[in-house]
């Protein structure tokens, strides 16, 4: 299985790799003329010099010069980009210790380099680097840099800090009940409320750079011991591939490590709710964060989960299990509701009930389209309406938006340009797919139901059947990171159907779902008291 | 697990698109380009040959023109079908000529309602039940009525409540106060072992006092057309064919009014709740006979005597007189039937069933048989609940009799 798998994201990416590197062998050409395996000078002004004019005498660098207080007085420098770090660890730890008279008694011969490092610094995060390169990544990344005249080395101080925006609730994932804080730009902050909720020293959090120009940090996260050791290599292998200049969002990465490419279904799920992350990381997933974006993907996918909420499992099993109903009927009323229309009234119109097929004829009376056509109009129009409401202007948007709909909406049926039917079908349709509590997923039904339309134009009920089974092949063929996109119920296991459908009590839900293949089967400890699993593993529903 | 390769892929796509020509669904055909068939009427042409056939049509009158304020002037006449008619020599020629005068396509599908005229009952009408149990357009499960004079006229009025006048006969036998005969049942009855049918019939409605127009009426069942072979025989009235709805086992809804011995004045009306017959055939000695079970429920839902139920000797005797209306009822349903030798009872059947020996030799001879059959009836009356009062709620309390 590991195989097929692996071989065909090889495949997948073999041509790529070809060009990315090419760009990439570019990029290191140019940064090796500017660069190179450049040493750090012992002269000062040289290094000052260097490092300037590598950035082009940037406005926000700031480079501060002055002495040390020490015995001999020593020139030194700190270099940093003004926007990315604290000021106030700048001032008084950095440069306040180093500036002032040492109250440290004059030891001679003491070497002022350990003498800076051991105890005038006073910041938690230190390093030593030689190479220029090194440094020069640090202050990108808002880190300071301190160079001491005579020693060809630098300090890189960890000083990081810039303004960030607060912790604000998920809009897209807002639930009734469940906490309401959503993940945020900054990956520290994301990464601080998982370990918040998950105190688990297993929790693995592996960082990678990815982005040649914007480095960015990559963090794999995990739980060692729940999650499938190769899943977790897989996820790596895939991520260390990705060659390209820049990742802004989690959308990057996604295009890269999922399994097909052209399928319209999402194989990773994102959420911005670290509680969702930590459920998920229980379940024995894996979850990727990137940094500058609240978006944190979770790996692998099966199709059913984009069709739970949080909340499923924080309110009372009844409620849960009855949405999820809700949610399924809403997923093939979205898909197929508008080709089922079709199909009646182009096709079929003995399979309808005489009444609605009267009432429906005489609605369709003066309409002057075939149904396909009217369908795809209104559907359009639809689609141009729910694009359009995103980019109103916030106070406006919502009154256009509905304004729009019923005014164009019943104009047309008074006009007699679109049966009334239709608008009731194409309502429906709409409001249905915003029930799925996963965007990503909605958009795959959304996009599916135009392909369905057309089919069911042209061949009715018969291709309205060809096409979902063309889907159903499709969807059962599908993996993501070797789990079968179908699971549980392709290939079907009995066990794991506690939690699709029906969500059963907690009480009952002892086992992670086994398609993960978990190495730590158990989610409770046994009946009998006999606890084989962790404390911390029984779930985030108690914490 | 076998990774799906491409070439397999392939292979699978190009199968599921070679499906796709082989469908039935080519012919697309929108709503807008048919005719909604709502009922037809098979009559006797006057040209003496052939037969005639009128179908009411369904107008499809949009939506948007009623909200905009033209409503005001369309709600005077409310007509949103019409009748057109054409004479062939088949039921599908027919329907060919009449094709001729519609500029969409007829469509079956949705005729619930099918009447036959008097005169074309008279004459046999069975071979065009073969295009309704033949073509795939119509429903089997439309009903099937016989109508007094020409069934075309029934199609043509125009009723106060529902949306035309076939939707009013196929409701009012969807009441089961007659019967309810599908064309289905009616191809099973008409091969059936006696070779005999029944089915509603159908009179005009007579206009009331104010009402001018002719034609704003309805028509109603009253009574059932009894058919040997394809032509109708005979006619029993209303209170007959309740009989015959009892011996049927179809009776679903029934009110019976008495007047047990005891009570001095005043009836009794009783609400059927729930009835089951069985026909039990004998053959004994060559004597054959019928008993005819019935084993039924009713509610008290009138009391006028001054009875008071809650004793069990006044119940006994109103379950007594129930029984007994019950069975005269059916008495005079099996008189009528006698008198054109209509087996509409389904005796035949269950002689058969029960002694398909006896059957296949005698089968001939059912006409001479079935006069003859003794019919002997074991009636069991439960009287279930009396209601929400039990003692008299307008009489004196002196005057109700306890004891």
């Amino acid at each position: 299985m590991v195989m097929s798998m692996k071989n065909r994201s090889i495949r997948f990416n073999r041509s790529k790799q070809k060009q990315n590197k090419r760009l990439e062998e570019q990029y290191e050409q140019k940064l090796e003329e500017k660069v190179g395996k450049q040493e750090i000078y012992p002269d000062l002004e040289e290094n000052i010099n260097f490092i300037q004019t590598l950035l082009g005498n940037s406005g926000d660098l700031v480079t501060r010069q002055f002495m040390i207080q020490y015995d001999p007085d020593v020139q030194a420098a700190i270099i940093y980009l003004d926007e990315l770090v604290a000021k106030e660890i700048n001032h008084n730890y950095v440069l306040r210790p180093l500036m002032k008279f040492s109250e440290i008694p004059h030891k001679k011969g003491r070497d002022i380099w350990d003498m800076a490092y051991q105890s005038l610094v006073q910041a938690g995060e230190t390093k030593v680097e030689e190479e220029m390169k090194k440094a020069i990544d640090a202050i990108l990344c808002g880190d300071t840099v301190l160079f001491i005249d005579g020693y060809a080395k630098t300090m890189i101080i960890g000083t990081r800090g810039w303004q960030t925006r607060g912790i604000s609730e998920p809009r897209a994932e807002s639930v009734v009940r469940g906490p309401r804080e959503g993940m945020s730009e900054t990956l520290l902050f994301s990464l601080g409320m998982i370990r918040r909720r998950l105190k688990d020293p297993d929790l693995r959090v592996k960082m990678h750079t990815i982005g040649k120009r914007t480095k960015t940090i990559v963090s794999l996260l995990y739980v060692d011991g729940i999650v499938e050791p190769k899943i977790v290599e897989e996820v790596e292998n895939r991520l260390k591939r990705i060659q390209i200049d820049g990742i802004l969002e989690t959308g990057y990465i996604e295009e890269f490590i999922q399994d097909q490419t052209w399928s319209p279904f999402p194989q990773l799920q994102n959420t911005e709710r670290p509680d969702a992350v930590v459920a998920h990381l229980l379940e024995g997933k894996v979850a990727i964060l990137v940094d500058g974006t609240p978006h944190a993907l979770i790996a692998p996918a099966v199709f059913t989960q984009f069709y739970y909420s949080p909340e499923d499992y924080y309110e009372r099993f009844h409620i849960a299990t009855f949405l999820r109903f809700v949610r399924i009927i809403s997923f093939f009323v979205a898909l197929a509701l508008p080709a089922l229309y079709i199909a009646f009234v182009s096709f079929h119109p003995e399979m309808i009930p005489s009444k609605l097929q009267l009432a429906m004829a005489a609605g369709r009376a003066t309409v002057p389209f075939p149904s396909i056509i009217e369908a795809l109009m209104m559907e359009m129009s639809v689609e141009v309406l729910r694009e359009a409401s995103i980019r109103l202007p916030g106070p406006v948007g919502p009154t256009i938006g509905i304004v729009g709909a019923l005014v164009i909406g019943d104009a047309a049926v008074r006009a007699g340009l679109v049966s009334p039917a239709m608008v009731i079908v194409v309502g429906l349709t709409t409001i249905s797919s915003y029930a799925n509590p996963n965007y990503n997923a909605a958009i795959s039904v959304r996009l599916i139901r135009f392909p369905l339309m057309i089919l069911a134009a042209i061949f009715g009920l018969y291709g309205i059947m060809l096409g979902l089974m063309l889907l159903l092949i499709h969807l059962v063929q599908l993996r993501s990171f070797g789990v079968p996109y179908m699971a549980p119920y392709a290939p079907l296991n009995r066990s794991d159907f506690k939690d699709t459908l029906i969500r059963v009590p907690w009480k009952w839900m002892n086992k992670r779902p086994s398609f993960f293949h978990p190495e730590d089967e158990r989610r409770q400890a046994k009946k009998d008291g006999e606890s084989e699993s962790k404390p911390n593993e029984e779930g985030q529903s108690s914490s | 697990m076998i990774a799906p390769s491409r070439f397999r892929k392939k292979i699978l796509f190009s199968l599921w698109l070679a499906v796709l020509p082989l469908a039935g669904c080519w012919d697309r055909i929108e709503v807008n380009d048919l005719i909604l068939i709502t009922a037809a009427a098979l009559d006797k042409p006057e040209e003496d040959k052939g037969v005639e056939l009128s179908i009411q049509v369904f107008i499809p009158r949009g939506g948007g023109g009623e909200m905009s304020g033209m409503k005001t002037e369309g709600s005077g006449g409310d007509e949103n079908t019409f009748v057109r008619s054409a004479v062939g020599v088949t039921l599908a020629d027919a329907m060919a000529k009449l094709q001729e005068k519609l500029p969409r396509r007829i469509f079956w599908g949705h005729n619930e309602v099918l009447i036959i005229g008097e005169e074309l009952a008279k004459e046999g009408f069975r071979e065009h039940i073969d295009f309704w149990m033949r073509y795939t357009e119509p429903r089997e499960r439309a009903d099937v009525f016989v109508s007094k004079g020409k069934a075309k006229e029934i199609l043509m009025l125009i009723p106060k409540i529902e949306r035309n006048s076939s939707e009013v006969l196929r409701e009012l036998a969807e009441m089961r106060t007659g019967i309810k005969v599908t064309v289905k049942d009616l191809a099973q009855m008409l091969t059936g072992e006696s070779g005999t049918a029944a089915l509603p019939w159908v009179e005009k409605l007579p206009s009331s006092n104010e009402e001018k127009d002719e034609k704003k009426s309805i028509g109603y069942i009253y009574g059932t057309a009894l058919f040997k072979k394809d032509r109708m025989v005979g006619w029993i009235n209303d209170r007959v064919t309740r009989g015959m709805l009892w011996l049927r086992n179809e009776i679903e809804t029934a009110l019976i009014t008495v007047k047990p011995k005891e009570a001095e004045e005043g009836l009794v009306s009783l609400n059927l709740v729930k009835s089951n017959s069985q026909l039990i055939p004998q053959i004994q000695n060559g004597k054959w006979s019928m008993t005819v079970k019935i084993d039924t429920e009713v509610d008290v839902i009138q009391n006028t005597t001054n009875l008071e139920f809650t004793n069990p000797k006044f119940l006994q005797e109103v379950e007594k007189a129930v029984a007994k209306d019950i069975e005269d009822r059916e008495r005079m349903a099996l008189a009528q039937a006698r008198e054109w030798n209509v087996d509409i009872f389904g005796f035949a059947e269950t002689f058969h069933r029960k002694y398909p020996q006896v059957w296949k030799k005698e089968k001939d001879r059912w006409d001479q048989i079935f006069p003859e059959v003794e019919v002997k009836y074991e009636t069991k009356v439960k009287v279930a609940r009396l209601g929400l009062s039990t003692i008299g709620t307008t009489k004196p309390e002196e005057e109700v009799k306890q004891k």
